[in-house]
């Protein structure tokens, strides 16, 4: 019955190199890598400064974190950034002066931050500290998290989409509905290909960007996140590519699944934008999955599992059934 | 080798494509199913190869009903030839018969080379993408596809469509000897000199119900006028006359100098197709 499943593992391994989607493949990530490593992670590493103007010098024995001026406009130049905090203590009480950075969250933990210093709540001493990563670290998987994320679910499924399109294009779909092969065969191939690709690319993404010793324990985990998101994005772009009669119709699939599918997950992940309907987003908790997984925090809810799977085994019922359809079909 | 009775089949509640078709076919036989476009012929032809699922009636095929024939070593039996040359166009003419050999039990597979030969592909293109190909070579690589597994039922399907006069007589020839080794041939077309020329028995099918089946030459025979045209000279001149077949066993009762030709008023197929079905067949 699996017989010819290696030579259609073969031929799908073949397209996919004709289609150049290894090179591209290894194109986004070293220029994931590099964006990661180069820029990134020296955007936004230090603690917002906290300038004083404190012309009573009432506060004395200042944090290390703070630096004094000697005038409110000198105050108001220093702070013309959106990363600086300004206290004027010159009036009956303190003050905050800060250039907003537009996102009203970052604004008030600017604020939070220029009182905690000028209160003497030191970081070293007060602050309770969350997670066993350092700054640089939780931006790598972060950051490393959106990049696989986005990777698997707008490039993996262009990716598939792009071969099967070719196929039907070429007719030789048909071909397969009278060959001695499972029809399920030819959807499995291209599955465990691209499944094996896109794991294969997780690692090395981790590898690269979060360090092979720190990703060790986490790794595991990214890759069921990374298993369950390909095997979806796959049948869904197994899916389309069948489904829709040519490729016009198909780049405008592709652009309605990235404006209002991808985009509102992004906003909402990445963004002070709270949506509460987000919840009801599937591709959020995938989302979150994958980020949780570079977090070392467990998914532990059964219920989302049990949707996943039950989500691949429906998308691969329609797969199989609109590729019966296809099979059937004239000129 | 096949027997269909009483096949029906609907796309959806409200079209019926096929309103109760019997026919049989004969181990070894050609058969030809001739129809119009939309008149059920690929329709039953994808059911025979287990492509579309839904039918009624009682089909039968290599002695098996088929529901259960529909299995991996149905289809390492059957050859099927598509109206389109269907290949992958990236892969050479070699590599497209290699892979799609790769799935038959090596000890069944003809060889590809040899196949090419036979349907006389230039070798200069053997190696080359099959983008590079005209129509007429996109065709013979199918055929070669269809044939590569040495089939015990052949379902063609407008087989000599796309290619010139003497790709046509090849096609021919090969189809022919196919039949030679003990192939059955399920022919689907609307090609009536292939119908005519090949084809043990045909089926003239129309509005999913079949019209008439029998052989070509029976089906022009009953429908024939059985009249001669003799073109002849007589005083220097050219004259036509029509006159009843019979009349030649007596030899000409007329006076001529010399025949220039005599011409049977006997109809063509595609006259039959139209006198059954009252369509025509483009």
């Amino acid at each position: 019955m699996w017989k010819g499943f290696a030579h259609l593992l073969k031929k799908d391994i073949g397209l996919m190199v004709a289609g150049k989607f290894f090179l591209l493949a290894l194109l986004s990530l070293t220029l994931y890598s590099c964006y990661i490593n180069l820029v990134y992670v020296n955007l936004d590493q230090g603690t917002y400064r906290v300038y004083l103007y404190d012309p009573q010098k009432m506060y004395t024995g200042q944090s290390a974190f703070i630096t004094t001026v000697n005038s409110r406009q000198e105050l108001e130049n220093v702070c013309s950034d959106s990363a600086s905090v300004g206290i004027d203590v010159s009036g009956d009480a303190p003050e905050i002066y800060l250039l907003s950075s537009a996102t009203a969250t970052a604004d008030h933990y600017r604020g939070l931050w220029g009182r905690a210093v000028l209160t003497g709540l030191e970081e070293e001493e007060e602050t309770e500290i969350v997670g066993a990563y350092d700054k640089e670290q939780k931006s790598r998987r972060e950051i490393t998290a959106e990049f696989l994320f986005f990777e698997l679910s707008a490039v993996g499924f262009l990716g598939l989409a792009s071969i099967v399109f070719k196929e039907k294009q070429m007719g030789v779909i048909r071909v397969h509905g009278v060959l001695p092969v499972h029809k399920a065969a030819f959807i499995l191939s291209k599955l465990s290909v691209f499944l094996v690709s896109d794991l294969i690319f997780a690692v090395l993404l981790t590898w690269l960007n979060v360090g092979i010793a720190d990703s060790f324990m986490i790794l595991p985990a990214i890759l069921v996140q990374a298993g369950i998101l390909s095997l979806v994005m796959a049948l869904t772009g197994f899916l389309c590519a069948v489904w829709l009669p040519d490729f016009k119709q198909f780049s405008l699939f592709y652009l309605i699944l990235a404006v209002f599918v991808t985009t509102p997950v992004f906003l909402a992940g990445q963004t002070g934008v709270a949506w509460d309907w987000i919840v009801f987003h599937p591709m959020y908790h995938l989302f979150a999955a994958v980020k949780s997984a570079y977090f070392g925090v467990r998914t532990s809810s059964v219920l989302y599992y049990f949707v996943c799977i039950g989500s691949i085994a429906l998308l691969f019922y329609a797969a199989y059934r609109i590729l019966a359809r296809e099979m059937a079909k004239e000129g | 080798m096949i027997e269909v009775s009483g096949l029906t089949f609907s796309y959806g509640r409200e079209k019926q494509a096929l309103h109760g078709l019997n026919f049989t076919v004969g181990d070894g036989e050609i058969f030809g199913f001739l129809g119009p476009n939309g008149s059920g012929k690929s329709t039953t032809q994808k059911i025979l190869t287990g492509i579309l699922k839904g039918h009624g009636g009682f089909i039968s095929l290599f002695g098996q009903e088929i529901a259960s024939v529909h299995t991996q070593d149905f289809f390492q039996k059957i050859g099927v030839l598509f109206e389109f040359p269907y290949l992958y166009t990236n892969l050479s003419a070699i590599d497209n018969l290699k892979y799609f050999a790769s799935f038959y039990p090596s000890g069944q597979v003809r060889d590809a080379l040899e196949l090419l030969e036979q349907l006389e592909f230039k070798k200069d293109f053997l190696r080359k993408p099959v983008s590079s190909y005209s129509k007429g070579m996109r065709q013979r690589v199918s055929m070669a596809r269809a044939l590569i597994n040495n089939p015990k039922l052949l379902f063609l399907d407008e087989p000599t469509s796309g290619l010139d006069p003497s790709g046509a007589v090849l096609f021919r020839r090969i189809i022919e000897e196919e039949r030679r080794k003990g192939t059955t041939v399920f022919l689907t077309t609307h090609n009536m000199a292939d119908a005519d020329l090949l084809c043990d028995r045909v089926a003239f099918i129309s509005n999913g119900a079949i019209a008439a089946l029998d052989t070509p030459g029976r089906l022009k025979e009953k429908n024939s006028s059985h009249q001669v045209v003799v073109a002849y000279l007589h005083d220097g001149k050219r004259v036509e006359r029509t006159i009843e077949a019979a009349e030649l066993e007596g030899g000409l009762g007329f006076a001529h100098e010399g025949i220039i030709s005599i011409h049977s008023q006997e109809p063509t197929l595609e006259d039959m197709f139209i006198q059954y079905t009252g369509r025509g067949l483009s």
